[in-house]
């Protein structure tokens, strides 16, 4: 079975295993394996957002690098945060010759001496930012096609009614990732489609979820939170989708909060895209990690009779 | 040897203050040829001139340098100042020590020496300058006005009643472009059509003017005085000269295609003209919406012309032009909703642009002037008004302000509020920018008379609830952010050249800027000209602007046109490429290399030959000619070599 290169990041390993056990479950189905990095670190998560560059710079750098010298062109991640830092990473290195050069002073075994290095042109330029990153779903739009899911489609979600959440770091900045237009976005929407789902469409499914906020300003993030879940309620959402591990935590735990200072608020379920994708492409159910949620999914699945069983395959 | 004169100007404070003149003089004097060197304030000033003047004739001077400013600035004119004196003009150069040393440097010492090196090197130059005379080139005294909107229909009547020939060629059928869809215009809320018609039918029967409308120019070659043009006259279907415009095929035709003159409000026929004032008022058939064209079957509108004007075997036609001057007059687009993601995409009916809003506006709109909203024909009682839609945002869109929308959407919001008294109109802005006789008057007046709430920030998203339009935005003075459910959104969409400019330009070999906008030569003293010559600019093709700038620049083209044709003949810069017979092998390498088209191989001698008409002096020949047989004049090899030497110091 081909393999693909593969980066879980810091969530999917520990916290929301489930969540990337779904993605190699699915991909399974689908005729491909995510195969994990030998040895892989933190991607740094939030840093390339911030002023000082080269430090941040060094550890998605190193992953990356990595990914290149064990012959492989592309790189999958499932998070968007992960996506984000190495995405952006390798795009410096693409187009900044000066962090291109930095950056691979730390990355080679014995350092040259860094001045000598920004005078030089070539020889001790190693990683020039050769690997391909991609998010999954992006992987499973251009390179596999949807269409291949809705093919190997085990389990029909006709008749949900799923609200895409894209959250900040998905798209943005729109020049460095272009993965789609930030601003109207439809890689989701076409995702649940092809599983057979319908899409909603709600003005705030772009808008912030408070993301680390949750932390420092829990009750700023719940505010937050409420608008977007409420807003896809009203439109006739079932449940909401999400490719962020973050935005996950946040759009499911917080709906404790959510309850106790909205009195009208009513549970929404989330749901990962790779759960789903497990879901629908037949994976046997209770691997998906569904207990560990908040809220409740077995509604939805009672909808589309799976949590019963059915259309598991043998 | 020559004598040569040296003058250096102090430019005010603008070259002295960095590089030391008096020394510069002194140390000039020292350089072979030079006979004599003054300072002096101001050189270009009369009393500079005269200055030159006087030392040309007291000391019998050869040739002058004046070092100053660039020569794009001052050259013609210490050039005249020495012919005056019996100079030949080609013996006067220019050294330029401002642009080039003095604005751009601050250590004194080193500026002086380097103007030094500078009036050493045009020393050298002017040593072997030859005299010249000035190629005289005919002018065919007819012009050539490309795009009918009020721009064009302005320079080609002003043309035209100067006494001679224009063809105005538009690429609609109708002439009237942009400002005939327009309501009434600020800042006197003049009714737009009332003040346009009257120009339009001026100049459709002006016997000076050649309409040309559903045209295109297919190709241009030649140079100023002398173009020959050819342009498309596309096959509208109908026989132009024999329909009377009853419109009664029109009436029948069962083809609906929105109308690109109502912003798609309504739609016409297959067979249509765009608007009932249309000039010629002769309808087109729209080949790609006609139902016989794309079926075989129908042809209703042959059937009830009693005249038989409907001709579906017609094509294209061909003509041929001997033209003098080009003015372009392409006028704009505006930027399409489709592309404003965060506006709807053009997904939500009550989301429109301005000139959709003029079209509502308008007592000949699809709504006879009732403001109705697309989605339901409801009237609006709360109207956003969003300006800057994709101007002044570098990262995403336009970087450039489109200047027109300040004015147009407070006229907009007035406008409304006199149709719709309980009408409430919002206004979204980044800054209010009135410069304009009367702007400043006009906006006070809507802001503090007419309750139009004004609302410091922009829009960040515009979606659908239900059939409200919602308006997100922040209000930048308060620091809110506002939520605007809103019936109506107008998008003072960014105003963009048009599509066709691009594949213009390029067969007329003139220059745009960085935005797409058509390059003037220079953008406070040549503001109407391209640096080609003989292409002049004239509206909003050239940059965004409202009506009467547009008409002023149109006017003032026409102008430069009309000085053109008041010659005899053109005189051409004699300092340009010239070829050695004796050493020219007839290789042509240059041939292709040219970018002007002006080398042209004689069979019959074996050579190549410059059409001097033609070439602008840029060297690309000098270059490739492996035999140094093409030189250019006063800039040849062994002038090039000693001023190099000079410039590195040696002698």
């Amino acid at each position: 079975m081909a393999k693909v290169a593969y980066y879980p990041g810091c969530a999917l390993k520990e916290r929301s295993s489930h969540l990337d056990r779904s993605a190699r479950d699915a991909t399974v189905k689908l005729g491909f394996e995510l195969d994990e990095l030998d040895t892989w670190t933190c991607c740094g998560a939030v840093p390339p957002v911030s002023k000082e560059r080269i430090m941040n710079l060094i550890a998605p750098s190193r992953i990356l690098k990595n990914v290149r010298d064990s012959g492989s062109d592309v790189l999958i991640t499932i998070c968007d945060f992960c996506y984000n830092t190495l995405k952006r990473t390798n795009y410096s290195i693409r187009t900044d010759e000066i962090i291109r050069k930095r950056i691979n002073t730390f990355l080679a075994d014995d350092t040259p001496e860094r001045e000598y290095l920004e005078k030089d042109n070539s020889q001790w330029v190693d990683y020039k930012g050769e690997v391909k990153v991609i998010h999954l779903m992006e992987y499973l739009r251009d390179e596999l096609g949807y269409k291949q899911i809705t093919e190997n489609l085990k389990r029909s979600l006709k008749g949900l009614k799923l609200a895409p959440y894209y959250g900040c770091v998905m798209l943005r900045p729109q020049n460095e990732i272009q993965l789609d237009d930030p601003e109207n976005p439809s890689i989701i929407e076409d995702f649940i489609s092809a599983l057979d789902a319908q899409p909603v469409k709600y003005p705030y499914r772009t808008e912030c979820c408070g993301s680390y906020l949750s932390i420092s300003s829990p009750d700023a993030s719940t505010r937050l939170c409420y608008r977007i879940l409420n807003s896809a309620i009203n439109k006739g959402a079932d449940a909401i989708v999400v490719s962020c591990p973050l935005c996950f935590y946040n759009l499911d735990s917080r709906q404790k909060a959510i309850a106790e200072a909205y009195q009208d608020f009513k549970p929404i379920p989330i749901f990962y895209f790779t759960q789903l994708l497990s879901v629908a492409l037949g994976v046997e159910y209770g691997r998906q990690g569904f207990e560990k949620h908040y809220v409740d999914v077995t509604p939805i699945l009672d909808k589309i009779g799976t949590s019963s069983g059915k259309g598991d395959e043998e | 040897m020559k004598r040569i004169g040296v003058f250096v100007c102090h430019c005010g404070i603008n070259i002295a203050e960095t590089v030391d003149v008096k020394r510069v003089a002194e140390e000039v004097l020292k350089m072979p040829g030079v006979v004599y060197t003054q300072d002096y304030i101001y050189m270009c000033s009369d009393p500079g001139q005269a200055l030159v003047r006087k030392k040309i004739k007291e000391e019998k001077l050869d040739a002058v340098i004046i070092a100053a400013c660039s020569p794009n600035l001052h050259e013609s004119t210490f050039r005249a100042a020495a012919e005056e004196a019996g100079l030949n003009p080609w013996q006067c150069e220019i050294a330029n020590i401002r642009e080039q040393c003095s604005w751009i440097h601050s250590n004194r010492k080193k500026a002086t020496e380097k103007a030094i090196k500078i009036v050493g090197t045009i020393v050298e130059k002017s040593r072997l300058n030859e005299s010249l005379e000035p190629i005289p080139v005919l002018i065919k005294k007819k012009a050539l006005v490309i795009g009918g909107g009020i721009a064009g229909i302005q320079s080609a009547l002003d043309i035209a009643d100067s006494g001679y020939k224009v063809i105005l060629v538009e690429k609609e059928s109708s002439i009237g472009g942009h400002m005939a869809q327009l309501s009434e215009t600020f800042p006197t809320l003049d009714c737009s059509q009332c003040i346009l018609t009257p120009k339009m039918v001026a100049a459709g029967k002006h016997q000076n003017i050649e309409l040309m409308t559903y045209s295109e120019i297919e190709e241009v070659s030649g140079y100023v005085g002398n173009f020959n043009v050819k342009i498309r006259r596309k096959a509208p279907f109908v026989d132009w000269d024999k329909c009377t415009g009853c419109g009664l095929c029109m009436e029948k035709c069962p083809a609906k295609v929105p109308s690109v003159f109502d912003r798609e409000l309504t739609t016409h026929g297959a067979i249509y003209v765009p608007f009932p004032q249309a000039v010629p008022n002769k309808p087109v058939i729209d080949k790609d919406s006609c139902i016989y064209f794309k079926t075989g079957k129908c042809r209703l509108c042959e059937k009830v012309c009693e005249i038989n004007a409907i001709d579906f075997e017609q094509e294209d036609r061909f003509v041929e032009e001997e033209i003098g001057a080009i003015i372009v007059a392409t006028g704009y687009d505006t930027l399409p909703i489709v592309d404003l993601a965060e506006y709807g995409a053009g997904d939500i009916p009550d989301v429109i642009d301005g000139l959709a809003f003029e079209r509502l506006l308008s007592a000949s709109g699809p709504t006879v002037g009732e403001v109705k909203r697309p989605s339901d024909g409801m009237v609006p009682k709360e109207v956003v008004f969003v300006q800057c839609a994709g101007s002044r945002d570098p990262e995403r869109y336009r970087p450039y302000c489109s200047k027109i929308c300040c004015m147009y959407t407070t006229k907009h919001a007035l406008l409304y509020k006199h149709r719709v008294h309980d009408g409430q109109p919002y206004i979204f802005y980044i800054d209010i920018r009135t410069g304009g006789k009367g702007y400043e008057e006009f906006y006070h007046n809507a802001e503090e008379e007419e309750g139009i709430i004004y609302l410091r920030g922009k829009v960040a998203k515009i979606f659908r609830d239900g059939d409200k339009t919602v308006v997100w935005g922040t209000d930048t003075l308060t620091g809110r952010n506002v939520e605007i459910e809103a019936d109506l959104v107008v998008l003072a969409t960014a105003v963009i050249p048009t599509d066709s400019t691009a594949e213009l330009v390029k067969k007329l070999r003139i220059q745009t800027g960085p935005n797409g906008f058509l390059a003037e030569a220079h953008p406070k003293l040549r503001p109407v000209e391209s640096i080609n010559s003989g292409f002049f600019l004239a509206g909003a093709a050239q940059g965004p602007k409202d009506i009467p700038e547009t008409v002023a620049q149109a006017s003032a083209a026409a102008c430069k046109v009309i000085s053109l044709f008041s010659r005899d003949h053109l005189e051409q810069d004699p300092a340009i490429a010239w070829v050695d017979e004796d050493l020219c092998n007839g290789c042509q390498t240059c041939v292709p290399v040219c970018p002007y088209d002006a080398r042209e191989y004689d069979e019959e001698k074996n050579i190549v030959i410059v059409n001097e008409a033609l070439c602008e002096g840029c060297g690309s020949c000098v270059a490739a000619c492996p035999s140094g047989a093409t030189q250019m004049r006063n800039l040849s090899d062994s002038q090039i070599k000693s001023m190099i030497t000079a410039s590195l110091g040696g002698k």
